[in-house]
């Protein structure tokens, strides 16, 4: 691996849009290259050396690891549409970090800000500090959100994470999150997200979930009247295939969705466990 | 008898609300040039009538800010101040054009542009959740004479138009006879949702009054039925099993349903979220029966402001010009979060009052750096501006088109001269268009 350091000279302004600090733009070029490299701040163009010192030259882009020290939570899009590599941010983040990554691994030690790893579709992100809103989410307006890689933030996350999740277990894509606490609409149209929560969850966890899994090892401020409890369980099979031990009430739904996987015994009424989402919360 | 001093004009629209009434008969005195009476308005759009008479809360020059009071200058002078002003900033925002003319508007959008600056209007603090929601699962939805004409399920859902929009239950939606619905009133069954016992809910056939933001489970609640699936306690979101079993046959046996939604739907805990769950919700009830929705937008011309900036960049609000091309992102480039966060160095406001609406934290912000304001009339806005520019009242002193609050286009009428040296919205934007181009050496 090759070190690249960035290291922040002056606090921006407004915010600086770096969504040129990824290692495919840093690949091939030398510290005087990446200087040139053009950020975008309020409405004017200006180069990435006005704002960083930049040391070391880049090779290719899997073996180029980014090394970026500073308060960089008025700078966005770091690592935006990556595929490879690594980036650790030694502070906090902006906006947009990680969105749309395809592949490598981000390591901020620090918060980040809102549309953390929005739209991932591969690698990983971590974030040792809370996120803000919409982790992992859909943009607006987008059918598919993350399709894909995992995203571990140690602290609390706000509200709307991993919006429009699309996971595929014949595709073998197992969209993961991982969080200390999170806000409301967790998982909002989920379409076979794996969410994992170590604390609690405020309200509307899994609204219109069509397929997928959220495990709270905490508490739900308020579980939704659509989703139905089934009973206790000991062991949780993620759809990855790993498991997790531990007393679970399973819940199953969002039964407001109409194109619901879940299954409606038109003559019985019963609902066939099989194949909906599912809300599992510590007994 | 026709006094020779009076004039009339007839089929006058009303540039107050999104319902856009046509059918207003304004009186001027010929002398004078002033309004002297409003027949078949509302109180509120009678009121903006007469306000545009000259009075001491009406500008008729532009103003400038001089060592804390302000001072008259030329169009001229006016127009290359504010362009500097405009110019010199790095990250301008560009906020209001809900109570103005679609042409403006326009302008509004080549300004924003040309700045690189950030493009926003009112949606952004009112029914800009329920774009975000349109965006994500679309919109089943029609023009409201075929809700006169049809509907006889009417739910109105955190809206109170008895207040917000006075005639639309008498022109559209509860007392007129439709075609189908010969008998007015009788013929519909007007169910309403909110928290507040409020002048409409008073109307209703039928009123569900649930906990203060908690309309997200309660829509849940009942796709969930409407489905089939047997929930769980007595009550949801406060309000008993039995009364949302029969809200659910309302919505289910009426021939052609139609949901109304506000600010209680759109600004309350899960903004966009509700006008998701409550768009799927119409999407499954017409699985049984025909039902649709329609917000209730206040600004007269918002729709229109939404539907400009749509076809010109992409994209109904919240838009950064920063990178030379449009750019979405409510949250990041709405106005009160970029004023929260600090982020803008000057401010042109058109046609809207954000100072009395944004919280204080945010106009605090707007008011710590330049800002020039098009607005005929003192207002909390106004009254803080560097640059005050006058316009001619669109709708009132000036023609033009908005669009009422189903997306139809309506003609707006001239009824009176502007007072002073007052010129349309579309005149000064398009002058700093000018300027801004000249100055820049485009």
């Amino acid at each position: 691996m090759v070190d690249i350091k960035l290291k922040l000279k002056k606090a921006p302004e407004f915010p600086l849009e770096a969504d040129v600090i990824t290692p495919d733009q840093f690949a091939g070029k030398s510290a005087a290259q990446i200087k040139k490299l053009i950020v975008y701040h309020g409405n004017e163009e200006k180069t990435l050396g006005e704002f960083f010192d930049v040391t070391g030259n880049g090779s290719e882009v899997n073996d180029i690891k980014i090394i970026i020290d500073g308060d960089l939570s008025n700078v966005k899009r770091i690592g935006e549409k990556m595929t490879g590599g690594e980036i650790i941010v030694n502070g906090n983040v902006g906006m947009h970090v990680g969105s749309k990554m395809s592949g490598g691994k981000i390591l901020v030690n620090g918060n980040a800000d809102d549309w953390a790893g929005a739209m991932l579709n591969g690698g990983e992100l971590e974030i040792t500090g809370n996120a803000g809103n919409y982790v992992g989410a859909a943009y607006r307006g987008y059918w598919k959100g993350m399709q894909n890689g995992v995203i571990k933030v140690k602290g609390k996350i706000g509200n709307e994470a991993l919006s429009w999740v699309t996971g595929s277990k014949p595709g073998n894509r197992f969209p993961t999150l991982l969080c200390g606490s999170a806000g409301s609409f967790l998982g909002v149209h989920s379409h076979g997200g794996t969410i994992i929560v170590e604390g609690d969850c405020d309200r509307c966890i899994g609204a219109d979930q069509v397929r997928g899994t959220i495990v709270v090892k905490g508490k739900i401020n308020r579980i939704l009247p659509s989703f139905k409890k089934i009973g206790e369980v000991k062991e949780i099979e993620l759809m990855n295939g790993e498991k997790i031990k531990g007393n679970f009430i399973e819940y199953s739904g969002d039964h407001s969705v109409e194109k619901n996987h879940s299954k409606i015994d038109k003559k019985t009424g019963n609902i066939s466990n099989s194949s909906n989402g599912r809300l599992y919360v510590a007994a | 008898m026709a006094d020779k001093n009076i004039r009339t004009v007839t089929d006058v629209i009303c540039p107050f609300c999104g319902t856009l009434c046509d059918d207003l008969e304004v009186d001027i005195d010929n002398k004078e040039e002033k309004i002297v009476e409003v027949r078949n308005g509302c109180q509120i759009g009678t009121k903006k009538y007469f306000s545009s008479n000259p009075s001491v809360h009406r500008y008729d020059k532009p103003l400038i800010k001089d060592n804390g009071s302000y001072k008259a200058i030329s169009w001229d002078e006016a127009i290359d101040k504010a362009a500097d002003i405009l110019i010199k900033a790095k990250r301008p925002l560009l906020y209001g054009f809900s109570s103005t003319e679609c042409d403006a508007q326009g302008k509004g959008v080549e300004l924003a542009e040309l700045l690189g600056g950030i493009l926003d209007n009112t949606a952004s603090v009112c029914h800009g959740p329920s774009l975000l929601a349109i965006q994500d699962v679309g919109a089943p939805t029609s023009t409201l004479g075929e809700y006169k004409n049809r509907a006889d399920l009417v739910v109105f859902w955190g809206s109170n138009p008895v207040h917000a929009h006075p005639r639309h239950l008498g022109r559209y939606s509860d007392f007129i006879r439709g075609y189908f619905r010969k008998d007015g009133s009788n013929d519909r069954f007007i169910v309403v949702v909110d928290p507040r016992n409020t002048h409409t809910a008073q109307l209703a056939d039928m009123y569900i009054q649930l906990n203060p933001s908690e309309d997200y489970e309660l829509i849940n609640a009942i796709r969930a039925m409407l489905r089939g699936v047997e929930l769980e306690g007595d009550e949801i979101s406060g309000v008993p099993k039995k009364i949302i079993i029969e809200l659910v046959n309302a919505l289910k046996s009426c021939n052609y349903g139609v949901i109304f939604f506000g600010m209680g739907l759109t600004q309350t805990l899960s903004h966009h979220r509700n006008i998701d769950a409550a768009i799927c919700l119409v999407r499954e009830l017409n699985d049984h029966t025909k039902f649709l929705l329609t917000p209730m937008r206040g600004h007269y011309n918002v729709a229109g402001a939404n539907q400009v900036f749509t076809w010109q960049t992409g994209y109904s609000y919240s838009i950064d010009f920063s990178r030379g091309y449009p750019r979405y992102n409510p949250g990041e480039f709405s106005s009160v979060d970029l004023l929260m966060r600090d982020e803008i160095d000057a401010s042109l406001i058109v046609a809207s009052d954000p100072a009395s609406n944004f919280p204080a934290a945010a106009v605090k912000n707007m008011f710590k750096y330049p800002l020039i304001s098009i607005e005929p009339h003192h207002t909390p806005t106004s009254v803080n501006a560097d640059i005050i520019l006058p316009p001619a009242i669109a709708g009132i002193e000036c023609e033009g088109t908005a669009y009422r609050m189903d997306s139809v286009p309506l003609r707006l009428r001239k009824v009176k001269d502007a007072p002073g040296d007052c010129l349309t919205d579309k005149e000064i934007l398009e002058r700093l268009v000018e300027a801004v181009k000249k100055k820049k050496g485009e």
